[in-house]
């Protein structure tokens, strides 16, 4: 079911979420410049959950960063929900963030000294704008968490942390769901409860999620796997088993 | 967002804690300065509503100027007039004068500031006082004395006593114990003493004198048509006519002029020092938190926040650290006044006792002060948070962007350097008005402050690279990872330190400026005096019967007794003393430094001829040969002609005429006489002469003989109680830059959490580690004390400089300079006994664990 795409002219599919068309990231100049991306284009359906691999350098992260909007590229153009990223001032990225990108984060980021439940609810507090209760409950339920939510973060495991994360960057119903190592900081059977809840955000809740992680078996759960070395994506390939992903890393390496 | 903010504050509880405590204490100051001087200034007005509540009319005589330290009457027979207006029941004239009671032996007189009064006895239905024992004095030769003074000296009615007066000692009989109003308030710690009119005309040399006529009303006549009649009947248009209200508003007015408005600018102005260390304590622990919640800022714009709502988070954090620190401020500034009106009381100066008052002003200026300076103080900070990308949030070890602003520092610095450096000698040198020479010397001062901590950063590492040296010797490795730690963040190291620097600097500063005045005092007797004995007028403004000349001069040994005399007096709408001197001695006893002139011209001053004071001469261009015009505080005038000029802004500081061209512009109270130099013939010994003039003396109360040691001694106990004062008052600034050591050292062992439980865990034991804190603080604290050592000289000679023409002179003050090091060394120990002992206690496997 894997395609080679490499070759193959870049097709933007209609139900497209997140939409990168040629882009370059160049750091520094003349003998010490760095392409960490050289010429990515790549489309995200909605409703997919993308795995972004790649070894140290390749440039995974940097294609997240300008995605998500937190970077700029330096030539190329990203549109995400149909808006178009390049020339947006700082004020309406940030309100782009706010209202159409959720982001878990590789250490959790969540506040101290909020409860899991106010961690949940800290973007609509940002914006201004009550949660849905119905939604709320759905996603603490989907948590496991229900009885942890007063708790503070410090009182909660590394993959509890994280679930919360999770919930946080679900609330509002964001277009796309971006993860930095997701699962980076976690052990084997927490980072499975926090990639259940990614899965089930995508096949229940019908949110698209693309996340940048070195761990195959954190990869094996996506519906399509992308591979980068040398800011260049290498392989497209649909959902790939731990084993499948492992070959194909040994072979960028 | 808000609650966010106060849940960020609680979960910070120590921190908030030590950064609200920086700005409380300037609140404190401020607010209870303005408690303490509301009350000094409702007191007055109380005093004197109630001296004046059986009045309904005054008349009293309209000086040609004010001079708070001059008395002027008026001419008692018009209150024959004043009887004769319509509505008027009953008038009569009034004395105040100073004296007191000398009650076996033992003189009943002011110890403070506070005048001792007599006041002449009238009519009950006018008087405030009234007996509580005995009677009101009626016939010449009785008295009543106050209650405060029958319970301090346990005299009784009928007993004998004396009583001081300007014509000398008289002996009276006490015939009544009164009582001021209603016994709730007493006059200050003023001493009252009752005595009937024609003794205090004859005794005070104010024959057919009065201070006030008063006047009670008919029944049904108001006071404002009682003060229209009275005014009526009144031609004359050098006495003012006023209610007995608009007396005593215009009195305590005057009086509040000359005490609570000094002390009030005067503690206000220490608040503000102590505000604006708080303000660099606040600065610095906003920057150390902004730049160690970087990642949480980061996670918040990541997740939507604006830049604006970051910058929210941060001042909305201020905004209550400083509302809530102002509120605890404003309730401790009531604790603070009544601790000060405590203190006044202990050190001789008794305010009038009257309840503490929170005026909304206080709480508004307390409030607006408080808040507005921390939420000033954390803006650079809370920008610099804005400035986090977010971006930030997904990487590792991050710092803190560099902010433009940060870039600019030096070259900004400068300017305000500069700028400060005009400001204090526009201060100095400029011929504007005192207030806003201070103003502007205020500001350039802290200008330079600024300047200076916003450059100490660049002075943090070479100083510490040399302070490693003896540091390493002393302490070892433990040394030496101090001195890496404190010129690991320099910038936070030279906040921290700058806060402590103006503490001391200031300290320097009062230092050298209150060593100055008591040097330019003691230098002039040296200098100009050539008497060894000197006999003054005790209390302000004072006169001395004419009997002292001759009495001094009777003495056996005293060869010259020169008399000195004077009157308060105005040239060109400013005001100047007007001295008299006897031209024939005068050069005996006293050497002009003369700048134009010699000592002939003394000789022949005449009734038309002045020396004028080398800077009065120069404030009013008078050359030798040019004249002008003196009107004396007695209504007379006369014209002058320079005939030189002399230096002396101490001792002879006015204008020196013969003592005859000075009689006739006296009030006919005074007798031209407040000094006596005395010089001693050759053969005799100038104690035994000095024992032998207080001998002569002693029917002469207010006749004071002092040799020149005393009198310097005298100047010196005063200007070290002063220079106590300023100390004190500085110490809550000095107190407020420990704070921020604290802060700064638990902000830094916080993040250092990993480190320390690494080092802790490689085998550092808690003694080391606490060692380790202790010496960081130590080097912080020497910066601080050096850098404001050196900027308290350069101030202290700026300002010496800058005044030599009014006789200041700039001593070195090495002694006290080498204690203040050593206390800012201390200040530093102290300081760090708390986080070194936080930092000692963390637990190794969590401190390593710690994220």
């Amino acid at each position: 079911m894997s395609t080679e795409i490499t070759s193959t002219p870049f097709a933007v599919a209609a139900d497209a979420v997140v939409v990168a068309t040629d882009l370059t990231k160049i750091y520094g100049e003349g003998d010490s410049e760095v392409r960490a991306l050289d010429g990515v284009s790549v489309s995200f359906p909605k409703g997919q959950l993308a795995a972004v691999m790649g070894p140290s350098g390749s440039g995974k992260s940097t294609l997240m960063h300008i995605l998500a909007g937190l970077d700029h590229p330096t030539s190329g153009s990203v549109l995400v929900d149909g808006t178009e990223l390049a020339g947006l001032n700082d004020q309406k990225l940030t309100l782009l963030r706010r209202d159409k990108i959720g982001f878990v984060f590789q250490f959790f980021n969540l506040l101290p000294m909020l409860t899991a439940k106010e961690n949940i609810e800290l973007p609509m507090k940002i914006a201004g704008s009550p949660p849905d209760p119905e939604w709320q409950a759905t996603l603490v339920e989907a948590t496991g968490l229900s009885t942890r939510m007063t708790h503070k973060p410090a009182e909660l495991s590394g993959g509890q942390q994280q679930r919360v994360a999770v919930a946080r960057a679900l609330l509002s119903k964001p277009a796309v769901i971006f993860g930095d190592e997701p699962t980076g900081n976690l052990d084997s059977k927490t980072s499975s409860e926090v990639l259940a809840l990614l899965r089930r955000a995508v096949d229940e809740f019908g949110q698209t999620v693309i996340m940048v992680t070195h761990d195959a078996s954190a990869a094996a759960i996506a519906d399509r796997t992308l591979f980068l070395r040398d800011g260049k994506i290498v392989r497209d390939a649909g959902h790939l088993s731990a084993g499948e992903i492992l070959d194909t890393i040994k072979t960028l390496e | 967002m808000i609650g966010l903010v106060l849940r960020g504050l609680s979960t910070r509880k120590l921190r908030s804690a030590l950064t609200a405590i920086a700005i409380l204490l300037g609140v404190t100051m401020i607010s209870g300065t303005l408690v303490l001087t509301d009350q000094i200034d409702r007191a007055f007005v109380q005093i004197f509503q109630q001296g004046n509540s059986k009045i309904n009319v005054v008349v009293k005589q309209k000086p040609p100027f004010k001079d708070p330290q001059t008395e002027v009457f008026l001419n008692a027979e018009l209150v024959t007039t004043v009887r004769a207006a319509d509505g008027v029941w009953l008038a009569e004239p009034f004395i105040q004068v100073q004296g007191y009671v000398i009650v076996d032996g033992e003189a009943m007189d002011q110890t403070g500031g506070a005048p001792s009064f007599v006041f002449s006895s009238v009519s009950e239905q006018l008087n405030p006082y009234s007996p509580i024992d005995g009677r009101l004095p009626t016939a010449s030769g009785e008295i009543a004395i106050a209650k405060e003074i029958a319970t301090k000296s346990k005299a009784k009615v009928g007993q004998a006593v004396t009583l001081a007066t300007q014509d000398g000692i008289k002996p009276v009989k006490i015939v009544g114990i009164v009582q001021y109003g209603d016994g709730s308030t007493s006059l200050g710690g003023s001493t009252t003493v009752l005595a009937p009119l024609i003794d205090v005309q004859n005794w005070w040399s104010l024959q057919g004198k009065a201070s006030y006529i008063y006047a009670k009303a008919k029944d049904g006549v108001s006071d404002d048509e009682l003060k229209a009649n009275v005014r009526a009947a009144l031609p004359q248009t050098d006495v003012i006519v006023q209610t007995g209200k608009e007396d005593a508003d215009e009195q305590a007015s005057v009086l509040n002029d000359l005490i609570g408005k000094i002390i009030r600018y005067a503690l206000l102005a220490f608040a503000g020092v102590a505000v604006l260390v708080g303000a660099f304590i606040i600065y610095n622990t906003f920057s150390i938190t902004v730049a160690q919640r970087t990642r949480e800022f980061a996670m918040l714009r990541t997740i939507g926040a604006s830049r604006r709502q970051i910058l929210g988070t941060v001042v909305g954090e201020a905004f209550i650290i400083g509302s809530v620190a102002s509120i605890i401020g404003i309730g401790l500034g009531m604790v603070f006044a009544w601790g000060l009106n405590k203190l006044f009381g202990v050190i001789g100066f008794g305010l009038p006792a009257t309840g503490l008052i929170l005026s909304w002003q206080t709480v508004a200026v307390s409030l607006a002060v408080g808040v507005g300076i921390t939420v000033l103080a954390s803006i650079f900070p809370a920008l610099r948070a804005t400035k986090i990308a977010p971006i930030a949030a997904l990487r590792e070890g991050v710092t803190l962007p560099v902010g433009r602003f940060q870039k600019l520092t030096p070259a900004l610095a400068i300017v305000i350097a500069v700028l400060g450096a005009a400001g204090m000698v526009f201060g100095l040198i400029s011929d504007a008005d005192t207030t806003s020479r201070l103003l502007t010397l205020a500001g350039g001062a802290i200008l330079i402050f600024v300047a200076v901590a916003m450059l100490a950063r660049f002075i943090v590492r070479p100083v510490v690279g040399v302070l490693a040296v003896p540091i390493t010797k002393v302490a070892g490795g433990v040394g030496k990872l101090a001195s890496e730690n404190a010129a690991r963040n320099p910038a936070r190291t030279a906040v921290t330190a700058a806060a402590l620097m103006i503490g001391i600097g200031l300290v320097v500063f009062v230092t050298i400026f209150v060593g100055g005045l008591r040097e330019s005092f003691t230098g002039a007797i040296d200098n100009s005096l050539k008497s060894d004995v000197t006999v003054t007028a005790r209390g302000f403004g004072g006169s001395l019967p004419a009997g002292v000349l001759d009495a001094v001069r009777a003495v056996p040994g005293v060869e010259t007794a020169s008399p000195v005399g004077g009157t308060a007096a105005q040239v060109d709408g400013q005001s100047f003393a007007l001295i008299g001197v006897d031209p024939k001695t005068i050069t005996d006893v006293y050497a002009f430094d003369w700048n134009d002139g010699s000592n002939e011209a003394v000789q022949s001053l005449g009734t038309d001829r002045a020396l004028v004071e080398n800077a009065i001469a120069t404030t009013l261009k008078l050359a030798t040969g040019d004249s002008f015009k003196v009107q004396a505080i007695s209504g007379a005038s006369a014209t002058f002609t320079v005939a030189g000029t002399y230096t002396d802004p101490t001792i002879l500081n006015g204008f020196v005429v013969d003592q005859a061209a000075l009689e006739p512009l006296l009030q006919s109270n005074a007798t031209g006489l407040n000094t006596v130099f005395v010089t001693e013939t050759p053969d005799s010994n100038p104690d035994t002469v000095q024992a032998a003039v207080d001998e002569a003396l002693k029917g002469y109360p207010t006749a004071q003989v002092q040799s020149n040691a005393q009198q310097k001694e005298e100047v010196a106990s005063s200007v070290n109680t002063i220079l106590v004062i300023f100390y004190a008052l500085l110490a809550l600034s000095v107190m407020i830059s420990l704070f921020g050591i604290v802060n700064t050292l638990v902000l830094s062992i916080f993040e250092r959490t990993r480190e320390i439980g690494m080092l802790r865990s490689v085998g550092t034991t808690r003694r080391q580690l606490r060692a380790m804190i202790r010496w960081e603080a130590v080097i912080t604290s020497i910066i601080g004390g050096v850098l404001g050592v050196i900027l308290g000289i350069m101030f202290g000679w700026a300002v010496c400089k800058g005044l030599e023409s009014e006789g200041l002179s700039f001593v070195f003050p090495t002694v006290q300079i080498v204690i203040f090091l050593v206390l800012s060394i201390v200040a530093g120990i102290v300081a760090a006994i708390l986080p070194a002992r936080r930092a000692a206690k963390l637990d190794v496997l969590e401190a390593l664990q710690y994220e």
